[in-house]
């Protein structure tokens, strides 16, 4: 359950992860280009953990689902937050 | 500029001789919360006031035109009068200054108008209650209770320093001469959005608060409200007036960097700013009350702000929020209280629910057990929302200095 | 007391149902014409149809896209004004610079919009994180110093319709002690559903003429010692006195007048020698102290400026619009060199305020 799984891939589709994608970009104020699967929101985007339980929240809300906040140190990246998204979905 | 006259409604006591002994027993407030609904929470402990009666402190207002934080801010107000032996009458014939601080002023109320809202539509609100509303009711109360027409009153929203806030604008009224008195301090009545929005920010603790520890795991919110007279040493030494401590001085500045996360280097500047306002050196602060949240982001930062400012000896450095919670807008009146009250009893109120100290925060918190000790200086922090840091430095009077 | 700095107001400007910046203000005043629009109900689901907004205020379009994603209405109007201000002047801020800002509680429709998760979500936790500053009173004060860099004290006081001018002595305050070199004070309040309902709720037996309206004001404010040595500002007008009292039974009368007197009498100033007075004249509450101050001062004096009702109850923003009024009026009028205005308030829930300035006189300085 850490740095493992981060490595692995989420079964999600396209479309998901557009839809999450443009969460997360409308909160990091950046243009969905500039972020990849691995860049890092605070190394590399300048978020800070307010913005990361802002995007968490707003996952909640687009999705309908609930996110143990305990799965925050996860969501480093696109790639974190695919996983975590994920697992509260039931994806 | 003394502090003739402390009023306190709080969680561990009411008035300032049962809150000294609450903090000399290191007593805590926490309890599971009852003043709202915490179904869905998997956990909700706070320090709320028991058994508080606003019918024991209105004399001329009908309770129910007043918020739960007014009424605290009105009870803190006529208790600190009390203890300063005042008599109202003769306050209303005087010039003075009636400001009060709050972060959340009546939200219990604006929460109870938006279920009506949601339930019934907003043409089915109450208007009284939509009259407790506006913030300027937590001062605009004391003066209309006590009878105190020839004061400037208003309320200062400046979040969780603002108690330290209305008692620097007091300082400084009472001082310039303007006034004759000041009637300051802070007020807050627990409400669920600010529980709610620490809680989602994951800085609410689930037993309860230890500041500076390394299993701390965050804040409880509080509510109370805590209130002071403040006078010219020479009205006080006119009528013969107790005094509790001297204001020396106090420092305000804004980060101006995040809306949530305390700064390191502005902090330590607002306790430079301190220093330097109150003519005090950093080796003759005794004692810190820290605005101590408990939270991972405050206690570190806080502390290498102080060792930035006092290098590697600091003061002890302790929480009152490890007894009383985060009473909010009143946090730092209620502190700087307890620094008064420390002043004029001679101890040190200790950190309580302390296990083990975080190798982060490297200070003497005093923890669990009150001590005994002689202080000259104390310090007193508020920080703050929106970068609004303040804070305030108390002094032991002695009549010994004045002549020579 | 004698000895303390002359305080003046170097640069001001707003943004008000007549637009964004100092000169729409200006231009609005001169011609003193009504703002009352009809509302887009879509938009604003209150109890009325009207309301005097500033136009075309969207916040996104006012200030960018970047850090307003969450920003609310109330510290847009703060931030824009302070924006213009600075701009203005080519003034610049620090350490040294204090944001003094009246308010009646921040925003009221914020707190509510946030409160709302808590009621209405699944669980009451399920709040939107990055909104929860904007349900704290000190947001605008707060959002306004990291915009511009305003690192000095940053104060939100809450005091109703006189918030304005109890703003302004606050800030004197500072400035006397030394807390800060130069003081923004202002006040702000913005136009919201929740606000509409909250006042209908309050006062119902208010008559429908009374519109609610909005803006922001904010002076520069700072000692005549610190503008001098700065070079490029001069005064607008002087700071003489500001007080503010408490009236205990239901009419505002015998304080207002008494609060006058006293400020007169601090400044040493004649009652004739008021060239301009203005009172807010809005709603019945308002046209009572309007009655009051036109008894002190006759109707010539309380004409000169257009008072509070152009622009709708602006709450807490109402006197420091004002002051703006005076300073705009004074503008085009050379015969205001030198005089006196006086700017009064008398809040419904129990203040009563006012605030004596000289206008300068560009001749004698």
């Amino acid at each position: 359950m850490s740095t493992e799984n981060i490595t692995t891939t989420a079964a999600i589709s396209p479309e998901q992860a557009e839809r999450i994608k443009r969460v997360v970009c409308e909160i990091l104020e950046i243009g969905e280009d500039e972020v990849t699967e691995t860049s890092l929101f605070i190394e590399d985007h300048e978020a800070d953990s307010l913005r990361a339980i802002e995007i968490l929240a707003s996952l909640e809300k687009e999705f309908g689902v609930v996110i143990d906040q305990a799965e925050l140190p996860k969501m480093v990246n696109l790639r974190g937050v695919h996983l975590v998204t994920a697992d509260a979905a039931g994806w | 500029m003394v502090l003739t006259g402390l009023g306190v409604v709080s969680s561990i006591g009411f008035g300032p001789q049962e809150f000294a002994a609450g903090l000399r027993a290191g007593r805590s407030g926490a309890r599971p919360i009852s003043v709202f609904d915490t179904t869905g929470f998997e956990y909700a402990n706070g320090c709320e006031v028991v058994g508080f009666d606003p019918t024991e402190w209105l004399r001329v207002t009908d309770p129910a035109d007043l918020g739960r934080a007014s009424q605290f801010s009105v009870a803190a107000a006529r208790m600190a009068v009390r203890d300063a032996g005042l008599e109202e009458s003769e306050l209303a014939g005087k010039r003075g200054l009636v400001s009060v601080g709050t972060t959340d002023g009546e939200a219990v109320d604006l929460e109870a108008l938006l279920e009506t809202s949601l339930n019934s539509g907003s043409a089915a609100m109450d208007g009284q209650t939509a009259r407790r509303v506006p913030a300027t009711m937590l001062s605009l109360a004391i003066a209309r209770e006590l009878g105190l027409s020839n004061v400037s009153a208003y309320t200062i929203a400046t979040a969780c320093s603002a108690g330290n806030y209305a008692i620097g604008d007091g300082f400084d009224a009472v001082r310039s001469g303007e006034v004759e008195f000041a009637l300051c301090g802070g007020a807050d009545a627990m409400c669920r959005k600010t529980f709610a929005g620490f809680y989602r920010l994951g800085t609410i603790a689930p037993d309860c608060c230890r500041p500076f520890d390394a299993d701390r795991k965050g804040i409880l919110t509080g509510e109370g409200a805590g209130l002071l007279v403040l006078e010219s040493l020479d009205s006080a030494r006119a009528r013969g007036a107790r005094i509790y401590a001297e204001v020396l001085g106090y420092g305000l500045n804004c980060d101006a960097y995040h809306q949530v996360a305390p700064n390191q280097e502005s902090i330590q500047r607002c306790m430079r700013l301190a220093l330097e306002d109150a003519g005090v050196k950093p080796h003759e602060v005794d004692l810190i009350s820290a605005h101590g949240t408990g939270t991972q982001a405050n206690d570190v930062t806080e502390t290498r702000a102080i060792r930035g400012l006092y290098g590697d000896q600091p003061p002890r450095t302790i929480s009152v929020k490890s007894m009383l919670g985060h009473t909010m807008g009143a946090a730092s009146a209620l502190g700087a209280i307890a620094c008064a009250l420390a002043i004029t009893h001679g101890f040190i109120p200790p950190t309580i629910n302390h296990r083990s100290s975080d190798p982060e925060c490297e200070i003497d918190c005093v923890p669990n057990e009150s001590i005994e000790a002689d202080l000259r200086v104390v310090q007193n922090n508020g920080l703050a929302f929106g970068g609004n840091n303040a804070s305030l430095i108390l002094g032991k009077y002695s009549e010994k200095e004045l002549v020579s | 007391m004698t000895t303390e700095p002359r305080l003046v107001i170097t640069a001001w400007s707003a943004v008000s149902p007549y637009g964004i910046g100092r000169e729409s203000f200006v231009d609005g005043i001169a011609s003193s014409t009504s703002t009352v629009t009809e509302l887009d109900q879509d938009l604003w689901q209150g109890p009325t149809s009207r309301g005097c907004l500033v136009p075309g205020f969207d916040i996104r379009e006012v200030l960018g896209a970047k850090g307003t994603r969450k920003m609310d209405r109330v510290t847009a109007l703060v931030v824009s004004t302070v924006g213009q201000l600075l701009a203005d002047g080519g003034i610049s801020t620090g350490e040294d610079t204090a944001l003094v800002l009246g308010s009646t509680m921040g925003s009221a429709q914020s707190i509510m919009d946030f409160t709302k998760d808590v009621l209405v979500r699944e669980l009451p936790y399920l709040v939107d994180p990055a909104k929860m500053p904007n349900s704290v009173m000190n947001c605008a004060a707060g959002a306004c110093a990291i915009w511009h860099g305003l690192k000095g004290p940053n104060t939100t006081l809450a005091g109703g319709q006189a918030a304005g001018l109890m703003a302004l002595d606050y800030a004197r305050r500072l400035l006397i002690h030394d807390r800060a070199a130069k003081v923004l004070v202002g006040a702000a309040e913005e136009y919201s559903t929740e606000r509409a309902w909250l006042d209908r709720h309050s006062w119902p037996a208010e008559t429908p003429d009374r519109v609610l309206g909005e803006g922001c004001a904010v002076l520069l404010v700072e000692t005549a010692d610190q503008a001098a040595l700065t070079g490029g500002r001069t005064p607008l007008a002087e700071v003489l006195a500001t007080e503010s009292r408490v009236y205990l039974e239901g009419d505002p009368t015998k304080v207002l007048i008494a609060c006058v007197q006293s400020v007169l009498a601090r400044a040493g100033v004649r009652a004739d020698e008021v060239w301009a007075a203005v009172p807010s004249s809005v709603g019945d509450r308002g046209r009572l102290e309007s009655g009051v101050v036109r008894s002190l001062f006759g109707a010539e004096v309380v004409d000169r400026v257009p008072t509070g009702d152009v622009l709708g109850d602006t709450g807490a923003a109402s006197a420091a619009l004002r002051i703006a009024a005076v300073l705009s009026v004074a503008e085009h009028s050379p015969e205001a060199a030198g005089r006196v205005a006086l700017v009064t308030s008398a809040d419904r829930y129990g203040t009563v305020a006012c605030s004596l300035l000289r206008l300068a006189d560009p001749a004698s300085s």
